[in-house]
This record gives C-alpha cells, sequence and structure tokens, in this order.
C-alpha cells in the first residue's frame, strides 16, 4: 500500500503543475483571508500559534520541495526526459 | 568592553583566512578541479541573501513590529518552487549568450538595448544605496557596541592619532576587500570562483554565530522557546500579543504582508548580487534541484533563534531600545563577551559578504552600461584592457561610497530593515521586464522602458525622497504638501491614497505603474527588428533547434580572421584573444586570405561578440564589433529576399517546398530532357527574377556546353562553351562539385569570370554543379543577377542545389534511358543478323548433306555403309563413293581442317574436282597427285588443308590399291584374323606442297574382310574425364561386330561413342565409312 502510494505521489510530483500548484498553495496559505485563521493571540504549548504555524508551514514547505527534489531525482535515474518550460 | 585593536586584528585576520580560501579555490578552478562546482557550495553562496539586514535586523524588527520580519525570508523560500524553471532557464539564457548581469540580461533580452540597460544600471546604483549603507551601519554599530566608542583612533608616522569613524572604516575595508575580490585581474569569463568560495564560507561563519549566540541565549540564559515565551507572556502579555501576531493597522496590515512577500520574492533573483551569484556564478544547471531545498533551509536554520533572541533582549532591557544589536548586547550584558566577537564576526561576514557581491556586479553593470557605450566611441587601444579594469575598480569604490554617502546622510535615523525594504523595491522595479522577458515573447523595448521608468520615478518619489526628507536632510514641507502644494502629489500618499503604509504604497504605484506601462507599451508599440530573435531566444530556450537559425545577413565587406582577433585582444588582451580564437577556428576551413566562408562569417561575429561581452557585457559587445565593422567599411547587410515576402522559418520552408514541387512536377512531366530543361530554367528564371539562367551539361571531352537558357540573351555567355578548368568559376564548379558563388561580383577574384561578368553587368551569380549525390558533376546550372546583389543566402544556394540534384537525376535517367534504347536496338539487330547466319549455315549444312552420298551402291559382293555426324552445322568431313565403269570401287574420305563454312566450302571444291577427275582412270596415287596440284592454290590461300584417304577397290581381283594424304589410317579386319591391321601409305596432306608423289599400295582382300576408313572426330572424341575414345575402342567394337552388316557396325560405333562420352557433345566431325566383303 505505502510503497504504490509513494510511487503515486512522486511521479505525481514531477508534473510541473504540482508545482504551481505548491507555490500558489503557499501564497495562499501566507495571506490575508487564510493567515487571519491563525492570527489570533492564543498560544498552543505556550508558544503563539501565529509563530508556531509560520514556522511549522515553513518548514513542511521545505519538507515539500525537498520531496520534488527526491521525484525528479528518480524521473532522472529512470533516464526518463527532464521536463523544460 | 574590547578593545578596538583586538576586534579589528580579529577582523583582519577573518579577512585573510577569507582571502586564503578564495586564493585556494581560484587555483582549484585554474587546475579544472573546482571546489566550488557542488550543489552545497551553491546553495551556502545564495545565502548571501542574508546580510547584516537578517543578522541584525531581523532581531530589531522581531523586537518592535513582530513577526512580519519572517516575511521577507518566507518569500524567497516559497519562490524555490519555481526555481526548476525559472531560475534553470535563466541560467540557460545567460550561458548561451554570455551575460553577465542583470542589466545585461534585461538589456540583451530587448535587442541588446544600451539604454534598458543603462536604466538598470542606474536603477541598481541608486537602488542599492541604502542596502550597502545598511550594511555599514551595522558594521560600524555593532563595532560601537563591542567596543564602546564610534572611533578608531590610527595613528600617524609623525605622531599623534587619527580618529576615524568605524562606518568610514568599515567602508574602506570592505571596498578594498571587494577590490581585491572582484577586480584583481581582468577576466573574460565571468565565474569567480575566488570569490564564490569566500562567500560560501562567509555563510558558515554567519549561520554557526548566529546558532551559537542563538543557543546560549535560548538555553543558557533561559531554559528554552517555553520558558523564554513563557516569561514574556507573563511580564509583557500585551507586548507578546502584538509581536506576534499581525494586521495591526497602521503598522502591519494584511497589505503589507503581502506587498512584503511580493518584494522579497523578487529581491531573491533581481538584487544584483542574487542574480549575480544564482545566475552568473552557477556552475551547473542540477546544482539548483538541491538549492531548492538547502537554501530555504538555510533561512529557516538562521531565523529560527530570532523570536526567542528578541524576546529575550525585551526581557533583559525591560524596553524595546537597541533591538537591532540584542545579538550582540546579551552576551556582553552576560558577560561573554568573546560571545559577543563570535556575534561580530559573523555580523561582520554577512556585511562584507553583501557588499563583495553587490559592488563588484553592480561596477560590472556600471562598467558595461554606462562607461562602455561612451568608451567605444574611441578608438580601441592598447591600454583597454587595462582601463577596463581600473574603471571597475573605481565602479567598486564609487559603489561602496556611495553607500557610505546615503548612510550619512540618511541612516541613523533608519532602522536596518526599513533601509533594506528601500533597495528590495527598487530592485523589483526589474521584475516585469524580466519575467516578461522570459516567458512573454510580445514584450518589447518600448515597454519594458517606459515601464521601468515609471518604476524608477516613482520609487524615487515615493520612497527614496521621503527617506531623505523624514531624515531631515533635506528640509521640505512636499510630504505635507505635496508637489507644486498639490496634495494630491504627496509622496506618501500619492493620488490621496491613504491606507497603506510607507512601503506599501510604493510598492503598489511602483508596480502599477511598472507593469502597466510594460503590458501596455508592448502592446501599442511594434517589436524591433533587433529584438525579434532574442526574444524568440529567451523565450524558447529550451527548445531543441533543429538547425542554427538561418542568418539573415551578410557581410558587404568580408573581415578577415586577424582582424577580428586584433579586434579582441583589444579587449581582452593579446594572450586571452589568441587562444579564444584558435579554440574557435578548431577545425573549420580557412581560404588563403585568411577568411572563413561568407556564411562562416556571422557565427564567427557571434562569437567575438559572446568572448567580449565576458569582458564587457553582451550589449557593450555587439556595440564594439558594430562600431569596428563601421569603421573597416563593412556592415551587416540583408540578404535579398528571394521569395519576397515576410515570413516565419516554417512559412519559408513551406515556399520552398512548392517551388520543389512544382519543380519535380517539370521533371516527372515528360522525358524530353529539352523540355525539362527549358522548363525548368524558366520555372527558376520567373519565381526568383534572374536575368539569365542557362544549363551547361558535359560532353564526353569534357566541354561544358550550352544546352539551354532563359533569360537575356548575353551572348559571350549563352554562345560560349568552357572547357573546365579552374580559372573560371564555372569550371572551378564542374571540377570541384563544389557550388561557386559571388554575391558581389566586386568582390570576384577569378579574373576571366570576373571581365566577363563586369562587360556583361552580371552583378551576382552562382554556379551550381549539377550532380547526382555521392557522383561527380554532368553538368552546371548557372543563375546570374544584373539587379541584385547579396542574392544568394546559405538556404537558398541549398534550395538550388537540391534542385540542381532534381535535374541531375532526370538528365540522368535520360541518358540511361537512351543508352538502354540504343543497346536494345543493337541487340535486336545481332539476333536478326544471327538467325539469319543460323538460317544460311542450316541451308548449308542441307546442301553439304546432300553432297554426302546418302545411300551406298547396291553391289555384289560387297556391303557398304557411311555416315557423317558434323559437329558444328556445317563441316569439313567429307566422303564418297565412286563405281567406276572399269569395274571398280572408289571411296574417298577425308578432312578438311577446321570444321567451320570454309572448311564445308574446300570439302565441296574438293567434291567437285574430284568427280571431274574419277572418271579418268588413273590410280588413286596419281589422283591424290593432281587433286594437290588444282587445290593447292586455293588451300594455301585459304590456309587450310586436307588429309585424305582414296581406295580403289577392283571387283574381280579383289585388289584395293590405296594412297593416304596425311589421313588416319584406316583398320582392316581380315577375316581370317583376331587383330585389326591398319592400311598406311606414304603421302603428305593436301595443301603443304605444290607437287607431292603419294606412295600407293595395294592390298589383297578376301571374302569377309572388313574395312573401316575414319576421320579422327572419333578417336579423338574427349569424354568428361579428359580421355580419348582411341583406336583400342574402336577395333575392339570392329571385332565384336565383325559379323554384322556395315550399317550396323557404325550405328554400333556411334552407340559406342555415345555412351563413352556421356553427356558432352562431340567437337569436331566424325565421319566413319565401313565396307566389307562378302563371305563367299
Amino acid at each position: 500500500m505505502w510503497p504504490q502510494l509513494k510511487q503515486l505521489l512522486l511521479t505525481r510530483l514531477r508534473f510541473r503543475e504540482s508545482w504551481i500548484l505548491f507555490f500558489v498553495f503557499g501564497l495562499i496559505m501566507m495571506n490575508y483571508p487564510f493567515i487571519s485563521i491563525f492570527n489570533k493571540p492564543t498560544q498552543l504549548f505556550q508558544i503563539p500559534i501565529l509563530y508556531l504555524y509560520l514556522q511549522v508551514g515553513w518548514a513542511v514547505s521545505i519538507f515539500v520541495i525537498w520531496l520534488f527534489n527526491k521525484a525528479n531525482n528518480e524521473d532522472d535515474r529512470d533516464g526518463a526526459p527532464k521536463e523544460g518550460p | 568592553m574590547l578593545q578596538p585593536e583586538l576586534v579589528i586584528g580579529v577582523s583582519l585576520l577573518y579577512i585573510l583566512l577569507l582571502f586564503i580560501i578564495a586564493a585556494w579555490a581560484d587555483k582549484r578552478q585554474a587546475s579544472g578541479r573546482s571546489v566550488v562546482a557542488n550543489p552545497h557550495i551553491y546553495s551556502l553562496s545564495i545565502a548571501v541573501f542574508a546580510t547584516a539586514w537578517t543578522y541584525y535586523g531581523s532581531v530589531g524588527k522581531a523586537a518592535t513590529t513582530g513577526l512580519d520580519y519572517l516575511l521577507i525570508y518566507l518569500g524567497p523560500s516559497l519562490t524555490a518552487f519555481s526555481w526548476w524553471f525559472m531560475l534553470r532557464k535563466t541560467v540557460r539564457i545567460c550561458r548561451e549568450n554570455n551575460i553577465t548581469s542583470i542589466a545585461d540580461f534585461i538589456g540583451s533580452r530587448y535587442g541588446k538595448s544600451q539604454r534598458l540597460g543603462g536604466l538598470v544600471t542606474l536603477i541598481a546604483v541608486l537602488g542599492i544605496m541604502p542596502y550597502i549603507a545598511l550594511q555599514l551601519k551595522a558594521v560600524s554599530t555593532s563595532f560601537e557596541i563591542l567596543c564602546g566608542q564610534p572611533h578608531v583612533s590610527i595613528p600617524l608616522p609623525g605622531g599623534g592619532d587619527v580618529p576615524v569613524g568605524s562606518s568610514a572604516l568599515a567602508a574602506g575595508i570592505l571596498a578594498l576587500f571587494a577590490v581585491l575580490f572582484g577586480a584583481r585581474r581582468l577576466s573574460s569569463t565571468e565565474r569567480h570562483e575566488g570569490l564564490v568560495a569566500a562567500i560560501a564560507l562567509e555563510s558558515v561563519v554567519k549561520l554557526c554565530a548566529f546558532l551559537v549566540v542563538g543557543i546560549y541565549v535560548t538555553f543558557f540564559l533561559f531554559d528554552g522557546f517555553h520558558d523564554i515565551f513563557g516569561r514574556m507572556a507573563a511580564a509583557y502579555p500585551e507586548r507578546l500579543d502584538h509581536l506576534t501576531t499581525l494586521g495591526d493597522p497602521g503598522e502591519v496590515s494584511y497589505a503589507s504582508i503581502f506587498s512584503m512577500l511580493a518584494i522579497s520574492m523578487g529581491a531573491i533573483m533581481l538584487l544584483p548580487r542574487q542574480f549575480h551569484i544564482m545566475v552568473i556564478e552557477n556552475a551547473d544547471e542540477r546544482h539548483i534541484r538541491k538549492a531548492m531545498w538547502l537554501f530555504p533551509a538555510y533561512l529557516f536554520l538562521i531565523n529560527l533563534f530570532v523570536m526567542p533572541i528578541a524576546l529575550a533582549g525585551i526581557l533583559f532591557t525591560d524596553s524595546g531600545a537597541g533591538a537591532d544589536f540584542y545579538l550582540l548586547s546579551l552576551p556582553l550584558k552576560a558577560g561573554h563577551p568573546w560571545l559577543a566577537l563570535l556575534a561580530f564576526l559573523g555580523g561582520f561576514s554577512a556585511a562584507a559578504g553583501m557588499v563583495m557581491v553587490e559592488s563588484i556586479a553592480v561596477s560590472t553593470m556600471l562598467l558595461d552600461h554606462l562607461l562602455m557605450p561612451l568608451l567605444v566611441r574611441i578608438a580601441p587601444n592598447g591600454w583597454f584592457p587595462g582601463l577596463f579594469l581600473n574603471l571597475k575598480r573605481c565602479g567598486i569604490v564609487l559603489v561602496v561610497f556611495l553607500g557610505y554617502l546615503y548612510l550619512n546622510v540618511v541612516a541613523d535615523k533608519y532602522m536596518l530593515v526599513n533601509m533594506g525594504i528601500i533597495s528590495f523595491v527598487a530592485a523589483a522595479q526589474f521584475a516585469p521586464a524580466f519575467i516578461g522577458g522570459l516567458y512573454w515573447r510580445r514584450g518589447n523595448k518600448s515597454g519594458a522602458l517606459v515601464g521601468m521608468s515609471l518604476g524608477f520615478i516613482l520609487w524615487f518619489y515615493t520612497l527614496l525622497l521621503p527617506s531623505l526628507i523624514q531624515s531631515g536632510w533635506w528640509k521640505s514641507r512636499l510630504l505635507e504638501e505635496g508637489l507644486f502644494g498639490i496634495p494630491l502629489l504627496r509622496p506618501t500618499a500619492l493620488f490621496g491614497l491613504e491606507e497603506f503604509d510607507l512601503n506599501t504604497h510604493a510598492v503598489f504605484w511602483t508596480l502599477l505603474f511598472n507593469l502597466g506601462g510594460y503590458l501596455i507599451f508592448s502592446i501599442l508599440m511594434p517589436q524591433g527588428e533587433r529584438e525579434q530573435e532574442p526574444a524568440e531566444k529567451f523565450v524558447n530556450v529550451f527548445k531543441p533547434r533543429e538547425e542554427e537559425s538561418w542568418e539573415r545577413k551578410r557581410f558587404s565587406k568580408p573581415v578577415t580572421i586577424i582582424q577580428f582577433a586584433d579586434l579582441m585582444a583589444k579587449f581582452v588582451g593579446d594572450e586571452q584573444a589568441n587562444s579564444a580564437i584558435a579554440a574557435y577556428l578548431g577545425n573549420r576551413e580557412i581560404d588563403k586570405n585568411g577568411r572563413v566562408s561568407e556564411f562562416e562569417l556571422p557565427t564567427l561575429k557571434r562569437f567575438i561578440e559572446k568572448t567580449l561581452a565576458g569582458a564587457v557585457g553582451a550589449a557593450a559587445a555587439g556595440a564594439i564589433v558594430e562600431s569596428y565593422l563601421s569603421d573597416i567599411g563593412s556592415r551587416m547587410e540583408s540578404f535579398y529576399d528571394v521569395f519576397r515576402t515576410v515570413r516565419t522559418s516554417l512559412e519559408e520552408s513551406r515556399e520552398s517546398l512548392y517551388f520543389r514541387l512544382r519543380a519535380s512536377e517539370i521533371m516527372s512531366r515528360t522525358l524530353d530532357l529539352q523540355i525539362i530543361i527549358d522548363d525548368l530554367l524558366e520555372l527558376i528564371r520567373t519565381d526568383f527574377g534572374f536575368n539569365l539562367v542557362l544549363v551547361r551539361l558535359a560532353t564526353a571531352g569534357g566541354v561544358l556546353k550550352v544546352r539551354g537558357f532563359r533569360g537575356i540573351d548575353i551572348r559571350k555567355i549563352t554562345r560560349t562553351d568552357w572547357v573546365a578548368a579552374v580559372d573560371t568559376y564555372v569550371g572551378e564548379a564542374f571540377l570541384t562539385n563544389k557550388i561557386q558563388f559571388e554575391n558581389d561580383v566586386n568582390h570576384a577574384t577569378k579574373q576571366v569570370s570576373r571581365d566577363l561578368m563586369e562587360t556583361a553587368g552580371v552583378r551576382s551569380f552562382a554556379h551550381i554543379p549539377i550532380a547526382r549525390q555521392g557522383e561527380s558533376p554532368i553538368g552546371i546550372l548557372s543563375v546570374f543577377s544584373q539587379d541584385i546583389v547579396g542574392l544568394f543566402t546559405e538556404d537558398f544556394l541549398k534550395l538550388l542545389a537540391s534542385l540542381a540534384g532534381q535535374l541531375a537525376q532526370a538528365v540522368t535517367i535520360v541518358f540511361e534511358m537512351e543508352a538502354r534504347e540504343r543497346e536494345r536496338k543493337a541487340k535486336e539487330q545481332a539476333l536478326l543478323e544471327n538467325a539469319r547466319v543460323l538460317r544460311d549455315m542450316e541451308i548449308a549444312k542441307q546442301i553439304q548433306r546432300s553432297l554426302l552420298p546418302t545411300t551406298p551402291p547396291n553391289l555384289p559382293g560387297l556391303q557398304i555403309a557411311g555416315s557423317c555426324l558434323p559437329a558444328a552445322h556445317v563441316g569439313g568431313d567429307y566422303f564418297d563413293y565412286f563405281l567406276r565403269e572399269d569395274d571398280t570401287l572408289d571411296v574417298v574420305i577425308a578432312d578438311v581442317s577446321g570444321h567451320n563454312v570454309g572448311a564445308a566450302l574446300i570439302m565441296t571444291e574438293t567434291r567437285s574436282v574430284l568427280r571431274a577427275h574419277v572418271q579418268q582412270a588413273v590410280y588413286p596415287g596419281e589422283l591424290m597427285r593432281r587433286l594437290n596440284e588444282v587445290l593447292y592454290e586455293d588451300l594455301s590461300r585459304s590456309e587450310l588443308f586436307i588429309s585424305m584417304f582414296y581406295v580403289s577397290y577392283t571387283f574381280e581381283s579383289s585388289l584395293l590399291r590405296y594412297a593416304n594424304a596425311g589421313h588416319n589410317r584406316p583398320l582392316l579386319l581380315k577375316r581370317e584374323e583376331t587383330e585389326c591391321s591398319d592400311l598406311d601409305a606414304e603421302g603428305l596432306i593436301l595443301g603443304v606442297l605444290p607437287d607431292v608423289t603419294f606412295e600407293e599400295k595395294t592390298v589383297q582382300l578376301g571374302p569377309g574382310d572388313l574395312l573401316l576408313l575414319y576421320t579422327d572426330g572419333i578417336i579423338e572424341s574427349q569424354n568428361s574425364s579428359g580421355e580419348f575414345f582411341g583406336i583400342q575402342r574402336l577395333s575392339r567394337t570392329l571385332k565384336l561386330r565383325r559379323d554384322d552388316t556395315p550399317d550396323a557396325i557404325i550405328s554400333a560405333l556411334f552407340e559406342d561413342l555415345d555412351e563413352f562420352l556421356g553427356d558432352a557433345p562431340p567437337d569436331d566431325d566424325i565421319t566413319l565409312v565401313a565396307l566389307k566383303l562378302a563371305k563367299n
């Protein structure tokens, strides 16, 4: 189950559309109105929620790029042609 | 507090370390073992983005306005998603066009525009001022905090001290540092590995320093993140809420979040230093991939402790004062000066890295785009390379100095972050032209110029000017009253827009006008001719090009390689110029005048431009080459457009395809060569507007003979048949099987042709060999134009050559058909002849057969049989019987040498002569003598001989007389004997000598005796194993069949022979005559 899902995910991440999707997604998550959800003076584990949201979101986005990178590296290994704009 | 000397000493030591690293990296690059060309160093060098602003300013901002400090890093981090497409594309474009800076990029994209490059440079120089100032301020303030004094006393040699401001000192050191790193020597390559190595090391140092201080503050001064946030919440709950939420009116609105994100996203690639490091210094496109997550990870790490340090600072100082430098003040307050020194070094690294790369990048732009356009107006000179180098150094110093100036004017009143944002907004002005240039083919120079100019003016008015006014340097009421006292023109609330903060307001207006101007003017104004090619090349850089795009230009006067090399040497020095030219030439063909082919020249020109671009920028390189060409009286001219339409290359090939189609039609319509040639010439002439087109075909003697022409009858051309020789172009074309052409008769070098062309008024011509692929030519297709110079482009000649190839095919087919027809007729004739001969031979055979006795005479007491089997249709064997009146029977057997018609004729003659003499009642010897006498002349004339055996049998006495003329001896089998004996008599074969006597012998025969006369055909018959039939077999059969009739004996002999020969046919005439006396 998991290897198949992983393979599917990696394949999808090779699409140029996936990159644009994540880019737009990231842009939305950092702007109004989305960001107003977290823009509240409350704390989670004593840490302000917006600060936590931005830091964790950032880390996640780096992880996603790392995944992209991995997907495309496998792409190279398969000998498939690289996608170009 | 630390001693200033200590701080300066450590800083200098650190700089020394950087130098060692840089020198080492340079050395490794030179030896081809780069330490820099890997994704990790690449990612670290991109981290030059994190400057003193990040290092100190983030903490300051976090402590005053809160979380919005993160946006400056979240934006770039987000753009990493686009790097694999946008950054990689930019890198590819820059590599293919030898682009040296962002100004070069934008200038080159829009038709190598000098004005655009200059505008970008101007924006960069002014825009970067606050940013440099920020670094200087950071270094000097941090020094001040660390040492407690704003001045450094420098001892003079003559005694006494001169106090130097720390910011001036920092500016001096950093400028010197940048000059040493970036402009030590002139280079025609734009990559500086030493610089990159130093930057990467600085990135490591600043990250480590920040992390060390962060960990110390968070985990040693406090008890982790919870502790800091918890204590803050307890001590200043309202302040914490303020700092950890966004959207307070007037300070951090949602609009400002968006604008901060937007400009930081632009800044990561568009700031001159970022463009330099990410694009120009990129060693391999694949490094981008890893940098895409490594760089955001770096930013993440360096920001991890910003908030804790900021909050710790507030808790420690109970206020937000001096928040920019908590990183130094916290360790100092906690009594750890060494930690503070480490933090200082980190900050120094961040500032130095930024100043170095920025000033080098901007000074390159200054030199290439502001100074070079002026410099190229003076004639190039030997001291140019040195001048460039010094100008570049001056540029670096100037950039740093401008920053210093701005610092002294403005910056003391501003926080670090705010100063940085002014620069970010300036860099964002490049965005529309840059991104449009990458993806929008229609984006043009007018749009870019107008958009960027509007953006720049508004940036100056809404951002830079207010910073000067607010700092109090310029006392003006402009901010309150607006330009000319019009409130709507207030710089901070332009057109009455008051909702936004200063930065967002500026971002909104500058980008609105910039983008609007770019789009509207791009759509309104046409794209210049010079812009189209780069636009296509930039936008479709990844599209594989089947072949190098057809060069549409030619040189009006050819330029030699030496001339180009001299030009290059003036800009990059002799050594580099020569090695570059040598590398380019490789195995290209050069003629004896030191020229490459006409079609090669534009490529060479492009190469020269590319090489120069490394030293002076692409736009200036183009201008240099242009101006050089005009100096020597040559210029790029358009080729005459043979199709007389403006088209893209796709349509172009369609037209030529259509032309080929019609040509093919002509050639397949008929097999009449003259019609094909005439129609084809008419097609070429009318379609391309030649004045004269003609076809010459080579004769067997190598003369090129005019087979047809169309157009003006220039008799000197159309009535001249040339013997192919190299002193004419047509001869050369025929002999070398290469197209010979001259786009301008004035440049023709073959005097004979040139004179002829000039008297004929021809201005350009081409001779195309008519040849099939890989075969030698069979003729020449010549085209002449009296009106147009520069008609023959490479593709046009290709088209004509393919036409000539088709014609060659047609000519060859017609020639081959004619040859086949001739051959067929000859064969038919031969067959007819053969048939006639065969028929004649058959008749001859019939006649010859009829000449031989068919049935033997019926005689009492004697049985006789004879048979002849000719090998060919007619033969030279002969036998006959004559029954004479004197009661004798004569039997003759003869063999004319050869068995052809000649032999047959001689045989016939022999028969006639013999028959005439037989009745004269002479004996065989005498008969043969007479025969020889009569025949000798004919025989010797025809070089033939006859062997003959003649017997004469007298019935009464049973006596057999015989004579022999060199014939095979007949076999006699007497009844009482068991073995055969042979009859022999002396005698020469007939036809050797005129007078011969023949011995005549007799033998007495008895009843049952058997005599066999034969020709050599039977005994010399050879079977397939090479064995002869021989006399043995003959006599054996004779003995076996001795009781049979002569007929049966002969049949038996033939059967034996058949059996012996098997499949092999007899190769000589075979004649047998058997004679048998009755038994009683």
